[in-house]
């Protein structure tokens, strides 16, 4: 058996099977990111709050989620859930998952954020009568997300690479296809090469994607303020969405 | 048009607020000075209820401050604050941040709402930085901006929390400059200052507060004059000693 196998490699490379595997792993890291960091929005404005009735149920949830592995958590969705007469498919069953896990995590980012809007900015919104409400979506919020960009980032770039953990409940994504060809022809090497492969594409494009949204959200904090019409040159789609 | 009323407050075991009371009216340039410490700060930001006061009361424009169904939004659209660090919201353009409030609060049309706006942003002498964020702006020109989002709220009185503090000298006189023409359309003004020179020029009554009490309650005239309390007769030679 040779080392390596240039031709196993690109055929792999190429294999449809993988690149819908990839495909699968773009899409589940997508949508747990964003509800995730819809549940995890509110946990973070419930964990905040004075009243203990909201802030306790919110630091259990992240003193559980965080506490006890993803896979462990994967494998009680999908094998609970069906004893509960609920049939969901394993791909509903590892997004919940994601979801749920990712989400004790980003309320921690969301938190952190929220706790460094200047006090200032939230006096002199209440001073202008604005309700708490108000506050919240206007002010806090924007300026908080600027803030949590980066972190955010890790977070999206972890997740990309942690779904591959779905592959205990059977789920097709782009690590378990690459395991499923293994047995095939037994090419480990060159299959977790291309693997890996896709995983950098896939951080790279996140990597190119962040780096847009920084710099839209950067822009009212920029002392050089270029004109809108060279912003529209540069950044054509940016330009447009802040109109 | 602002009654305080024995109003008292405390950080745990330290009063700040001794029972402070006095009565202003329509039109009043009212100048707070004293020492730093003693209360006059909070005592503006209970006028607006950004600070609680656990007891007397303050009424604006007929209006209790301290109630439990006092519509806030409604007090504070009739008391505009300048705040001593501005607090323009960075994210937003300077003619954003002063439709924000009047757009969300008082629900008011996007047109009236923009000839407003680029009204008071010509008053205060910003027509050409509508555009920008805050952060391009000098100090002088964000609090003037500051200014200009109070006013849009069309408030009946005009709270300042040191409004000149936090800016170097030379942009002292350009915010000075914009708050004397307010006092001299006849808004009605309470203003938390260092700015003897200010206060000799454009204020009606000083109030004096030192430790939490209002110390002296005065025509401006008499207050300049001497004819004041012993304790601000001293910290008014030394204000004039080491002008700020």
């Amino acid at each position: 058996m040779q080392i390596w196998s240039w031709h196993g490699f690109f055929t792999y490379l190429g294999s449809p099977y993988i690149f819908r595997g990839a495909l699968i792993t773009v899409y589940m890291t997508a949508v747990s990111m964003v509800m995730g960091f819809l549940l995890g929005l509110l946990i973070a404005v419930m964990k905040r709050s004075q009243r203990r009735l909201l802030s306790w149920p919110a630091r259990f949830y992240v003193w559980f989620f965080r506490g006890t592995p993803l896979l462990v958590q994967l494998v009680v969705i999908y094998t609970g859930l069906p004893k509960l007469d609920i049939r969901l498919s394993v791909l509903a069953c590892s997004i919940i998952g994601l979801t749920l896990n990712e989400a004790a995590y980003l309320a921690e980012i969301i938190r952190a954020g929220l706790n460094a809007v200047p006090t200032g900015q939230i006096a002199a919104a209440r001073a202008l009568g604005l309700s708490e409400r108000q506050i919240a979506w206007r002010i806090a919020f924007p300026q908080a997300f600027r803030l949590i960009i980066p972190p955010l980032g890790n977070s999206v770039n972890g997740l990309l690479k942690t779904t591959s953990v779905t592959s205990v409940i059977s789920m097709e994504e782009l690590m378990q296809r690459s395991q499923i060809l293994v047995q095939d022809q037994f090419m480990v090497l060159e299959l977790f090469s291309v693997a890996a492969l896709y995983y950098l594409l896939m951080t790279t494009a996140w990597d190119f994607l962040q780096r847009r949204i920084e710099h839209y959200a950067e822009r009212p904090y920029r002392r050089q303020q270029k004109t809108a019409a060279v912003e529209a040159i540069e950044f054509p789609a940016t330009t447009q969405d802040a109109r | 048009m602002i009654t305080l009323d024995t109003v008292t407050k405390s950080y745990g075991a330290f009063q700040v607020l001794k029972g402070c009371s006095a009565e202003i009216g329509r039109g009043e340039v009212v100048v707070v000075c004293g020492p730093s410490g003693s209360g006059k700060s909070t005592l503006i930001k209970c006028i607006n209820a950004l600070e609680t006061f656990e007891s007397g009361q303050i009424y604006v424009d007929g209006m209790a401050v301290r109630s439990a169904n006092t519509d806030h939004s409604a007090l504070r659209a009739k008391a505009g604050m300048v705040f001593q660090s501005f607090e323009l919201f960075s994210h937003l353009s300077i003619l954003d941040n002063i439709m924000l409030a009047p757009r969300l609060v008082q629900k008011r049309g996007k047109e009236e709402l923009r000839e407003h706006a680029e009204t008071l942003l010509r008053r205060v002498g910003l027509e050409q930085h509508a555009d920008k964020y805050p952060i391009a702006l000098s100090g002088g020109q964000q609090q003037r901006a500051a200014i200009a989002r109070a006013l849009a709220m069309k408030p009946d009185v005009m709270l300042f929390d040191e409004p000149t503090s936090a800016l170097d000298p030379e942009m002292v006189q350009e915010v000075l400059q914009v708050m004397m023409e307010l006092a001299r359309e006849g808004m009605t003004m309470m203003c938390v200052t260092h700015e003897m020179g200010f206060a000799r020029q454009v204020a009606t009554r000083i109030l004096f507060v030192d430790a939490g009490e209002i110390v002296d309650d005065c025509p401006a005239a008499d207050f300049f004059a001497g004819r004041c309390s012993a304790r601000a007769q001293a910290f008014l030679r030394f204000e004039e000693a080491h002008p700020s």
